[in-house]
């Protein structure tokens, strides 16, 4: 065990919203070549047959509208640029600006999805992505939206659903991660951002735990006071809303269309209320992690997965074919946090002969096995999984060694 | 020697829109709470419905505080510090 692991006292998780890799740290690779990222020459077509390389043009705000469409059948044209269902088929990337333009109804509008964003323009996720541990394989668990995959964040399954429905529990046996914590003694908090944004998908423990959960005011007040679980999972702002002093709230889950900065300035808070804090910064690892792709563009094609056990049918999907939860969904921008790990940590992807893939069932699998010691019944695909905070050393980076966000106020 | 200080732009003032449209994953957020609330009001009302006369025991008596106070305390509480 490495002395990181041995000092390792909370783990806290960020998850945002629908962007993906290349979109936000894909223009990264120019810099730093070892990122998989993108080269200028990664294209699809549109509809006209006209091919649309990516570039460096994404905005903030207001590229993005209408939401691209990420749900199941969305997603499948995406990923194999509308080849028809069956056997022998190959993934090949080329179907975003196909599936854009189905929304868009305007060619040049559609184009938009292969936008990616300046690094310069993301100082926030750039410095983390390349201050620490970037990983050019972190996969959504399935190719579909937000909730099947918020699912496999919390209780390693999205439970057979393959789309936005809530009620997905069907196996009262498997406990979300936040139960587990507490039935084995540990502490863990779902922090949401406030009462008008709430929690995105885990209505029933919210009814039935309310324990459990906290609000984001909260979770600076625990990292201030020295009161962090051990486990936490923060949900950002998800909607533009007056404060309670008659103030504006913003979101800040960069879902399309909302304001990507605003994002930016969320996640440099979390990262400073972690890291200003002596007591906590050597002891606490932060994932960075995003749900799902949102629709836009991404060239790495999701790598094949062990079956969850569960078939979600041919209506279900929507495609014309079941899904045996057998493929990735599409890759998203994943950063691990700590002081015991070394700068410019690249945790390979699928361009390595020796991959590192990551889903987000590595998040319930990683916590159960580190603070239960794997002693609570843990999904196929959490048994499976990487556990990340391998990538924790034996060497703390010094105080002066660490950045810090200013002007975030 | 002081860490590296990254400023972060201030977000544009021009961003805030409430009354943007709200996108699937809102609209879905309000139906699995309506949904909830539903299961709520259906647990509240086989409660409020009991007959109390027929509550003999302090068995009896017992099963039907423990449903009433834990109704009541979900209802009624709030996101509490570790």
């Amino acid at each position: 065990m490495s002395a990181g692991l041995d000092n390792l006292k909370h783990i806290v998780v960020l998850m945002m919203e629908n962007r993906s890799f290349d979109h936000l740290l894909g223009g990264l690779m120019k810099k730093y070549p070892r990122i998989n990222g993108l080269t200028g020459n990664e294209s699809n077509p549109d509809t006209t047959g006209a091919i649309v390389a990516v570039q460096q043009k994404a905005e903030f705000q207001s590229q993005l509208d209408p939401d691209p469409d990420h749900h199941f059948p969305g997603v499948d044209l995406q990923i194999f640029g509308g080849q028809p269902q069956g056997p022998g088929r190959v993934a090949n990337m080329q179907g975003f600006v196909k599936d854009y333009f189905s929304q868009t109804k305007d060619v040049g509008r559609s184009h938009n999805i292969m936008y990616y964003f300046d690094p310069n323009n993301l100082p926030v996720i750039t410095t983390l992505a390349t201050e620490y541990a970037v990983f050019n394989g972190w996969f959504s668990a399935i190719p579909g939206p937000t909730i099947c995959n918020r699912a496999f964040a919390h209780y390693g399954t999205s439970f057979g659903q393959v789309g936005m429905d809530i009620f997905y529990i069907l196996d009262n046996s498997i406990a979300s991660i936040y139960e587990r914590m507490i039935q084995g003694g540990g502490t863990a908090k779902i922090y949401y951002y406030d009462q008008q944004s709430s929690t995105m998908e885990i209505v029933n423990l919210l009814k039935n735990q309310p324990q459990i959960f906290a609000t984001f005011d909260q979770f600076l007040g625990d990292c201030s006071g020295n009161t962090l679980p051990d486990y936490s999972f923060i949900e950002p702002c998800y909607n533009d809303h007056p404060g309670a002093d008659g103030g504006q709230i913003l979101a800040s889950d960069q879902h399309p269309d909302h304001n990507v900065r605003e994002g930016e300035r969320f996640i440099g808070t979390v990262y400073n209320a972690i890291r200003t804090n002596p007591n906590l910064w050597p002891n606490t690892a932060l994932l960075l992690v995003y749900d799902e792709h949102g629709g836009i563009y991404d060239h790495v094609v999701p790598p094949a997965c062990t079956p969850d056990g569960y078939t979600a049918s041919a209506d279900a999907t929507g495609t014309g074919a079941p899904f045996a939860f057998d493929r990735l969904g599409v890759r998203v921008p994943a950063v691990l946090i700590s002081p015991w790990i070394a700068r410019g940590t690249i945790v390979p992807g699928t361009e390595s002969p020796n991959p590192q893939i990551y889903e987000h069932s590595a998040i319930p699998g990683t916590v159960t096995q580190f603070f239960l010691k794997g002693d609570a019944k843990r999904t196929i695909r959490e048994q499976k999984s990487n556990n990340f905070l391998n990538l924790l050393t034996d060497t703390m980076r010094s105080d002066d060694d660490c950045v810090v966000f200013n002007n975030l106020s | 020697m002081p860490p590296k200080v990254i400023p972060v732009p201030k977000t544009d003032a021009r961003a805030y829109n409430p009354n943007r449209r709200a996108g699937l994953l809102l609209q879905a957020q309000a139906v699995h709470l309506r949904e909830a609330l539903i299961k709520h009001v259906h647990e509240l009302t086989t409660l409020i419905n009991v007959d109390l006369k027929s509550l003999k025991s302090e068995g009896d008596i017992s099963a039907y505080i423990h449903g009433a106070t834990a109704l009541l305390h979900t209802h009624a509480a709030r996101p509490a510090k570790k």
